[in-house]
């Protein structure tokens, strides 16, 4: 399948930020961390089939506090982009594209996923 | 290989064709497909990770080597690497083409292919060899 060079958009400067740019922008930013973050999946499993010297050594680098601060925005990467996801199938059955429906499903889609990780994180990490 | 740049008079007139019908239309429906079987795979992950994390081999192997458990996150691990090859291809057309492009899908190809590879494999091993 050939690919051309496709036309870009003008500097993102010159738009007026909304929510719906904003979302389709962390949609792609959230998919290319978690492509990125499937690697720490890999090497954590990889690890694991090895032995148990190398699963010490992975969980004392996930334990650690830069550790635990990547795989706290891995969790709210992955936990947003299921979010947007979820907006996407809505919009494939063209609901919610009118204006003001689209902004309140835009709105959505960071809150939950800003609660979502934060009640993982309590509930599993801080209070377990 | 000569880039022509794809103008506004291409998008808007429909007999250029611009775009590939059958790949475009396979890709949105690969996309959505992996895309809902993602959530189960979120869904086994949180409950994998709460019960390993920090926690050592043994407690994997206990864990993950139970097939019903380890075989479905191998399977899942396979589809979600499908979701991150389509959606990077997403990315790079839109921003690389032609050789550059190729270049970038083969590489594309090489990471999704190992990430699934290593994950998957690790998982097998655990199941079926402790």
């Amino acid at each position: 399948m050939s690919v051309r060079a496709r036309p870009t958009s003008p500097h993102l400067q010159i738009y007026r930020w909304t929510v719906t740019m904003a979302m389709s922008i962390l949609h792609r930013m959230t998919g290319i961390a978690n492509y990125a973050g499937m690697a720490l999946l890999a090497v954590w499993l990889v690890a694991a089939a090895i032995g148990q010297d190398a699963v010490t050594q992975v969980n004392y680098i996930y334990g650690s506090w830069f550790g635990q601060v990547v795989l706290f925005g891995f969790t709210w990467s992955l936990v947003h982009h299921m979010c947007g996801g979820l907006r996407h199938f809505v919009w494939d059955t063209a609901a919610m594209m009118e204006p003001g429906q689209r902004e309140a499903i835009a709105w959505a889609t960071i809150i939950a996923s800003v609660i979502i990780t934060v009640l993982i994180w309590t509930v599993f990490v801080w209070m377990a | 290989m000569r880039e022509t740049v794809i103008t506004t008079e291409t998008i808007a007139n429909p007999k250029s064709h611009y775009g590939n019908a059958k790949a475009s239309t396979r890709h949105f429906i690969t996309q959505r497909v992996t895309g809902a079987s993602n959530i189960l795979f979120l869904a086994l992950l949180l409950f994998i990770v709460v019960r390993l994390a920090g926690q050592d081999r043994a407690d994997v192997v206990s864990l993950l080597g139970q097939w019903w458990i380890g075989l479905p996150f191998a399977a899942l691990i396979a589809i979600v690497a499908i979701h991150m090859r389509n959606g990077m291809r997403e990315t790079l057309e839109d921003y690389l083409a032609g050789s550059t492009y190729r270049l970038a899908m083969l590489l594309n190809t090489l990471f999704c292919l190992a990430v699934a590879l290593l994950s998957a494999g690790a998982v097998l091993k655990i199941v079926f060899w402790g």
